[in-house]
């Protein structure tokens, strides 16, 4: 019972990190019919930009965090959507999945060489120990994630649904063509929600690398967990995306301790499958409908 | 063709189409101002298109649209909006997980944060539509699809345009929900307002308007009195799948 809770626990932990990563990847999806296969290596690269700043850059831990993240949304908000996938796009979904592809590769060997090759610490941004809830020792870093995490996700779904601005992105996001004959400056909204996915990504990063310290592979099994989370969730959807997150991080965790440790990936891969054959619109997804 | 008194919109030579197809050939016409005026012809005349091309969703490859004194030729909706133009298209258009309220207030987004009564602009809105005012907190999917459709008009009244473009709007409504849409629209031409409607339900929309335009092959036919083009026998002969030309030719 103890292991299980901590193994619980654990796995929500890990689960809110794969919600961030998937919502991510589901508002980009939504507001620009782009699949990325690079949403992992999104996760993966600002904790290796923020050990580089610091590393090379001489520059204190807390400085090197902030820019890194100016940087990365800079060039995986802003220069991702203007170099990547509006050339790509033109050519369709498939190509421009494709190219998401070949960044991700890119990423990954430019962190390789460019950083390390080695897997690195990354210092803790919240608390590290371990605490007792209802009889079972937890790891306090664990809480402390799902907290970050969950006020990330609260924020963003309070931006989406309580501001204006957060609705229109929301509509463009339903509907573009409709949203830009209400006047809706289409482009702008479909940025905003690129440099929220960029900042989501960053603050995955900064969450999951002390955990799982801080690799240029690491973007294989987040992107992967992302996927299938947003897929799970149903791909059009919010609350799918963190929902799904929550399940993969749980099976996940929880297949780790009572099937193999080798299978760990596995298993959430099978949970993919299930759905697909079963229910392919997702948990909470709808159908795909878009008229004018 | 009958004298067009002050139009408010004038079309002249438009050409476009998608890609290297080209739908408009050179459309021309006028819409009076403070009046409804329906445009009929049959499918693939370029209606849809004529309205697309017109709220800068196609660019136009030539011609020109001036509405209102202003030149307005492949302008982004934005400014169209900004000019006093709204369009409602074909179809469902709104936005099935915001609420019905908030789908109504997004109809005020172009005029940005200039805009200081929008809550009043929205109670109105809800003022004229029960139905909505009902539902105004539910997610605008749950609607019915006569619902979805008064919202859309409703959004679309939001900043008092001058012009409304609306494309089919029976499609799918019940005759009686129809009626009401129809009777709305006499409304607010009543009150002063353009507007130029596509219809296929071309008798009861020409009874209930002011001009019928006739559109075929991207070009304008006929243009006159509701009532002329409505007891035109070469009308008749249009939707039953002749040309015009044949038709002259026969009679």
């Amino acid at each position: 019972m103890d292991q299980f809770l901590q193994l619980l626990i654990a796995g929500i932990a890990t689960g809110a990190i794969y919600a961030l990563a998937a919502i991510g990847f589901t508002l980009v999806w939504q507001t620009s019919q782009t699949i990325n296969f690079a949403q992992g290596e999104f996760v993966m690269l600002p904790a290796i930009l923020a050990l580089a700043a610091r590393d090379l850059l001489g520059l204190p831990f807390w400085a090197a965090l902030i820019l890194a993240t100016a940087a990365f949304l800079l060039l995986f908000g802003l220069g991702f959507k203007r170099f990547l996938v509006d050339p790509m796009l033109k050519h369709g979904v498939l190509p421009l999945a494709i190219a998401t592809m070949a960044l991700s590769i890119l990423m990954k060997e430019g962190a390789k060489d460019g950083y390390s090759a080695q897997a690195a610490q990354f210092p803790s941004l919240v608390p590290e120990g371990m605490v007792t809830i209802l009889g079972a020792t937890v790891s306090s870093r664990d809480i402390a994630v799902f907290v970050v995490a969950i006020a990330a996700i609260v924020a963003l779904q309070f931006f989406v649904t309580r501001t204006r601005l957060g609705r229109t992105m929301q509509a463009t996001a339903q509907n573009p063509t409709v949203a830009r004959i209400l006047g809706v400056r289409v482009e702008r909204m479909i940025l905003l929600t690129f440099l929220i996915n960029a900042g989501l990504a960053a603050l995955a990063s900064y969450l999951i690398s002390p955990i799982y310290l801080a690799k240029f592979s690491n973007g294989e099994f987040i992107g992967l967990a992302a996927f299938i989370a947003a897929i799970v969730g149903g791909f059009n959807q919010v609350r799918g995306a963190l929902a799904g997150g929550f399940i993969v991080g749980l099976v996940d965790n929880l297949a780790a301790a009572y099937v193999s440790s080798a299978y760990r990936t596995a298993v959430p891969l099978a949970l993919l499958v299930v759905f697909i054959l079963f229910k392919p619109e997702g948990l909470l997804g709808r159908r795909e409908e878009r008229t004018v | 063709m009958t004298a067009i008194p002050d139009p408010i919109l004038k079309v002249e030579g438009l050409v476009a189409g998608y890609g290297k197809m080209t739908i408009l050939n050179g459309t021309s016409f006028e819409v009076p101002e403070g009046s409804i005026t329906t445009v009929i012809g049959p499918n693939g005349a370029g209606k849809s298109t004529v309205f697309k091309t017109l709220f800068g969703l196609l660019k136009a490859r030539e011609g020109k649209v001036v509405f209102d004194g202003r030149d307005l030729t492949n302008k982004e909706p934005r400014e169209l909006l900004e000019a006093g133009i709204c369009y409602v298209p074909q179809g469902r258009n709104i936005f099935p997980e915001l609420s019905v309220f908030h789908n109504i207030e997004l109809g005020g987004i172009a005029a940005g944060r200039h805009l200081t009564d929008m809550p009043e602009r929205i109670e109105r809105a809800l003022d004229r539509f029960p139905a909505l005012r009902e539902k105004a907190k539910l997610q605008a999917g749950t609607l019915s699809g006569g619902q979805q459709k008064q919202l859309e008009i409703a959004r679309g009244m939001l900043l008092d345009p001058k012009l409304i473009l609306i494309d089919e709007p029976s499609i799918g409504l019940s005759p009686m929900l129809v009626e009401e849409t129809f009777r709305f629209l006499v409304e607010q031409r009543d009150l002063g307002v353009s507007i130029l409607m596509i219809e296929q339900n071309a008798r009861s929309a020409l009874a209930m308007s002011d001009w019928g335009l006739v559109l075929e092959l991207g070009q304008t036919r006929m243009f006159d009195r509701a009532e002329t083009i409505l007891h035109d026998p070469r009308v008749g002969q249009l939707f039953l799948g002749g040309s015009l030309e044949t038709a002259e030719k026969a009679a």
